[in-house]
């Protein structure tokens, strides 16, 4: 193994690397469970790039949506999963550890 | 084609430092008026079936009203100001948080059919209502 292979930042979550993906599970760390809107608001996005980032998050487990309606609005939530919990908390350690923060 | 780039120590301080802004935020934005619903609900609720649990008569229709009215109240004042962004509302946290009150309030109102004028146990039930929800205030509060 060489050291290259060894340095932390090889553990970061390659999903998470992208901003967009990164900003919104960053959204949902502490609410848990957020509107699209309110998403897209947090991560100042367009409602198309904010639908294409959570299509790829919700196909690898990270984060799982919601649809339901108000009177007749479309009312669509996202959720983080405990998969998606799990990635993040891990991306976050391996930041720190490459900050020198742990 | 992969979008990963190295990440500089400076680069991963300024990632956590964003993710901590952005997970405060979106927070701050959504969990207000769940944190002032549940204070006040504890509250009137606690009030209500402590009134309900040691009156009779006139006071306690008054009692029973009162609390009916303010909870309503109460209901459709957080139903407005959520209107559009109660996706919150539905994560786990927030059924924790009301299913801890539905008991406890449950509980007090089961004092007030079957042990109707026992200060103890009326005291206790709704001190009960109102520690359960202060403790969810708090835990969301400092979240």
């Amino acid at each position: 193994m060489t050291a290259i292979e060894q340095h932390p930042r090889h553990r970061l979550d390659d999903l998470l690397q992208n901003p967009v993906r990164f900003s919104i599970v960053a959204a949902l760390d502490r609410a848990s469970t957020l509107s699209f809107k309110e998403v897209r608001d947090a991560v100042e996005i367009t409602d198309s790039a904010l639908s294409k980032q959570v299509s790829l998050l919700e196909g690898a487990g990270y984060l799982a949506v919601g649809k339901s309606f108000a009177g007749k609005m479309p009312r669509t939530s996202l959720t983080l999963t405990k998969q998606g919990r799990t990635a993040w908390k891990a991306h976050l350690a391996t930041l720190r550890e490459i900050a020198g923060l742990s | 084609m992969s979008d990963t780039t190295p990440v500089a120590p400076a680069e991963a301080q300024a990632l956590l430092d964003r993710a901590e802004h952005l997970s405060r935020s979106a927070h701050n934005a959504t969990r207000w008026p769940y944190i002032t619903f549940i204070l006040a609900l504890g509250v009137a609720t606690s009030m209500g079936t402590l009134a309900m649990g040691l009156t009779t008569g006139n006071a306690f229709g008054l009692a029973y009203v009162g609390t009916l009215t303010v909870t309503f109240a109460l209901i459709m004042f957080f139903m407005i100001t959520i209107r559009g962004r109660s996706a919150f509302a539905r994560g786990r946290r927030w059924t924790i948080y009301i299913a801890s009150w539905f008991v406890t309030y449950a509980a007090a109102i089961a004092v007030v059919i079957w042990a109707h004028g026992s200060v103890l146990a009326s005291g206790i039930t709704s001190a009960l209502i109102l520690v359960v929800t202060m403790v969810c205030a708090a835990r969301e509060a400092r979240s």
